[in-house]
């Protein structure tokens, strides 16, 4: 069955260009995984340092196909019943307080303990089936008619069972609830899962997953970028930001700033008007994109010689 | 195709790229999406299908390069342009002589690929298999037939079949070197690391008081790995192992809301307990290296996995767990063993001051669910050796293992009390292999 992204995305460079469509500037990789993905219906696991759009990636996906993005943020102690789906509790209370009369006369009306529970048996599934479930992410993603984009996001944060659990998902598309059974994917979703790496993920799910990691980008690339979020930033402030940037990402910080930083800073600049960098302006705006007290030390100890570097 | 990505996939677990056979069948359906006319755009997608964390898409990376280098055959600019004026009287029936004297390099390298798959060049171990494995590719492409040309020309007594035989045997010369040199190639592929292998192989085997300072960063190496290995078996948190009996009263306090219908049971939970680890050792030069090595282990494992104390002793017993906390196990031992800021007597050993100290200092930290370790040769320079001492912890903790980095034939002997200290250990166990430490620590946080 060829799904829609099939369909749009019929090469790589296609995929290139409808990601530029959406504003999200993508490195050849970047877009040959997505195909791929898209090819073999195998999830993309990104990892990379925080910040560099490893959630944007899946947004701008989902955006040009125009397909419904269905987010699962993962935190410790996620279980099934907050991805996967719950029984509506309360529904179901309210339910059989309502139908209680209509019940009474069913169970009463016969003669003898074995017909009333015959009988009970023939309606007992009613309270367990469709309408009493309430689906989570993970349910809907399955559910979707035309497909969707699944962003699974930081399943290094959740729990090991959970990790577990994703497998069958993630290899066959498929869920069990035993009340109901197997629910296959109308439509294959295109799954992404993002890490942050503070955990080792296990093997078995890294060997479902085509693995994409995300560097940070090189000067050009990340021109491009500036060029593409920031439009009215002017080439040479462009220039000067980006190789301000790369030089920062050399030094020894705690956390170096990444794309979304840059992106940060770009804006705040063109909102005080700057038209060129100068010390005192990035003294005055280095919190944007540090994000630590001994770094903005160490930053602020060579902002004389990083500008010089970058203006020039 | 798929035989070459095959070929490339051992290459690559050879290099220490871990790769499973789902990832390998992956792999072929993105190169087959992809095609093979991009090499940049294959080696990404090789690395999307098989590398899955940055260190192994370096090695890929580098594996990539080297398996499909077509470096060989490379126009050898003397000798094409020295001949090529003279017309040649030569008959080239046999096709190996046509590539030659035509330098096809493609062609060349194709007949020689080729050749070297019949041979299985793939399974290539030793470095003595390099020349036996050029001699055979060579036999494949028809040297044989090369050889039998330029003897038929050497009876021919005329200055043009000289030249010709010239020719020939440059020729020759040029396909064994580049045969030689494609080979010691393929070797590096599907063998480098195989040396290595069995080196770090024995290395576990061997005893520590004799290992040569050289493969002190190996062993690093196999320590860290090890390490991470127990880590990632002990540190999963397992709910289900955890969950007891069914709480009663919680489960009537939680129900109550369903008018007191139970259909939503809570259960007790078990508390899982941390071992607690006391590490009793003797850092005296006789059993130094050991300790070291012990310590590098413990100190790697999780905090959440173990809990540890460490007091060191020579002729008395000092705590250094503060020490061995804050910075790398090397660094602390250095500093304890220079004992600038502890009050620490690097004297003779003294067994009954030692574990007297401790009786009297820090017996509080030993309760019923400790584990002591007591690593030492037990040789007391003829003091009394006073057990009592020992006794006194062993009586409080869960478990008391002394680890003794002497073989057990020289237990006993000389000055050595570990007779006397025997009957108050849980065990007494050998230690002076990686292995011994291995298998003493997964002993220990095994739950």
């Amino acid at each position: 069955m060829r799904s829609s992204y099939e369909e749009q995305f019929v090469s790589i460079e296609a995929v290139l260009e409808n990601l530029r469509d959406v504003d999200y500037i993508a490195n050849r990789q970047m877009a040959m995984t997505v195909y791929l993905a898209c090819r073999l219906g195998k999830p993309i696991l990104v990892e990379g340092p925080a910040g560099v759009g490893k959630t944007e990636l899946a947004k701008a996906t989902a955006a040009c196909l125009q397909l419904p993005l269905i987010r699962l943020q993962c935190y410790e102690g996620l279980d099934e019943s907050k991805a996967l789906y719950e029984w509506k509790y309360g529904k179901q209370l309210l339910y059989t307080q309502l139908l209680k009369d209509k019940m009474d006369d069913i169970i009463t009306r016969g003669n003898g303990f074995k017909t009333a529970m015959d009988k009970l048996h023939q309606y007992d599934d009613i309270f367990f089936s469709w309408p009493f479930l309430e689906p989570r992410p993970l349910l809907k993603a399955l559910q979707a008619k035309d497909g969707c984009v699944l962003l699974i996001d930081e399943i290094d944060k959740s729990d090991d069972e959970f990790e577990a659990f994703l497998l069958e998902i993630l290899s066959d598309f498929q869920v069990s609830v035993p009340e109901i059974g197997t629910v296959e994917a109308v439509t294959k979703p295109l799954v992404f899962l993002t890490s942050n790496n503070t955990r080792e993920l296990s093997e078995a799910l890294k060997r479902r997953c085509l693995h994409l990691y995300i560097p940070f980008p090189e000067a050009a690339l990340e021109r491009e970028i500036i060029r593409r979020r920031v439009p009215d930033i002017s080439v040479e402030l462009a220039h000067q930001v980006v190789h301000f940037i790369q030089d920062v990402r050399k030094l020894d910080l705690k956390k170096v700033p990444s794309i979304s930083e840059t992106i940060d800073w770009a804006r705040v600049l063109m909102i005080l008007h700057a038209e060129i960098l100068n010390p005192a302006l990035v003294r005055e705006t280095l919190n944007i994109f540090i994000k630590f007290e001994d770094d903005v030390g160490v930053v602020a100890e060579k902002v004389h010689h990083l500008t010089a570097m970058a203006v020039k | 195709m798929e035989r070459v990505l095959g070929d490339f996939v051992t290459a690559a677990r050879t290099a220490g790229v871990r790769i499973s056979i789902s990832e390998t069948l992956d792999a072929v359906r993105a190169v087959k999406v992809v095609g093979y006319r991009d090499r940049t755009l294959m080696k990404d997608a090789l690395a999307v299908s098989l590398a899955k964390t940055v260190e192994e898409k370096i090695l890929l990376e580098d594996c990539f390069e080297r398996f499909f280098a077509f470096r060989f055959f490379a126009a050898d600019s003397d000798r094409a342009r020295k001949d090529r004026d003279i017309p040649s009287l030569l008959q080239t029936e046999s096709s190996l002589a046509r590539l030659l004297m035509e330098e096809d390099r493609a062609g060349l390298m194709a007949a020689m690929t080729e050749a070297a798959r019949l041979e299985n060049i793939s399974q290539i171990r030793y470095f003595t298999q390099r020349s036996l494995f050029a001699l055979r590719i060579l036999g494949r492409m028809g040297a044989g037939g090369l050889d039998g040309q330029i003897q038929s020309l050497q009876q021919i007594d005329t200055p043009a079949a000289a030249a010709d035989k010239a020719r020939l045997e440059g020729a020759r010369a040029y396909l064994v070197e580049n045969v030689r040199n494609y080979v010691q190639s393929q070797y590096d592929l599907f063998a480098r690391n195989e040396g290595e292998r069995r080196l770090e192989s024995e290395l576990r085997l061997v005893k520590l008081s004799n290992l040569e300072q050289c493969y002190f960063a190996r062993i690093y190496n196999i320590i860290q790995r090890m390490v991470k290995r127990l880590n990632d078996l002990h540190s999963r948190r397992r709910k289900a192992a955890r969950r007891g009996v069914l709480d009663f009263k919680r489960t009537l306090r939680e129900n109550i809301s369903y008018q007191g219908m139970l259909f939503a049971p809570s259960w007790k939970k078990k508390k899982i307990e941390r071992s607690q680890i006391v590490v009793i050792c003797d850092i005296s030069r006789s059993a130094l290296r050991t300790v070291r090595f012990l310590l590098l282990f413990l100190y790697g494992l999780n905090q959440e996995i173990a809990k540890i104390r460490t007091f060191v002793f020579c002729t008395n017993l000092v705590e250094v767990s503060d020490i061995l906390g804050s910075g790398p196990v090397d660094e602390a031992l250095t500093r304890i063993q220079g004992g600038t800021d502890i009050p620490l007597i690097m004297g003779r050993t003294d067994y009954e001051r030692s574990f007297g100290d401790f009786r009297r200092d820090h017996l509080v930290a030993v309760t019923r669910r400790t584990t002591v370790l007591v690593l030492g040769d037990a040789r007391n320079n003829y003091n009394a050796p006073r057990p009592e001492n020992l006794k006194a912890i062993y009586e409080r903790c869960k478990r008391l293992i002394w680890l003794n980095p002497e073989v057990p034939a020289l237990w006993g002997s000389g000055d050595s009390e570990i007779r006397q200290y025997k009957p108050y250990c849980t065990m007494v166990k050998e230690c002076n292999t990686l292995e011994h430490i291995e298998r003493l620590i997964s002993a220990l946080v095994r739950r």
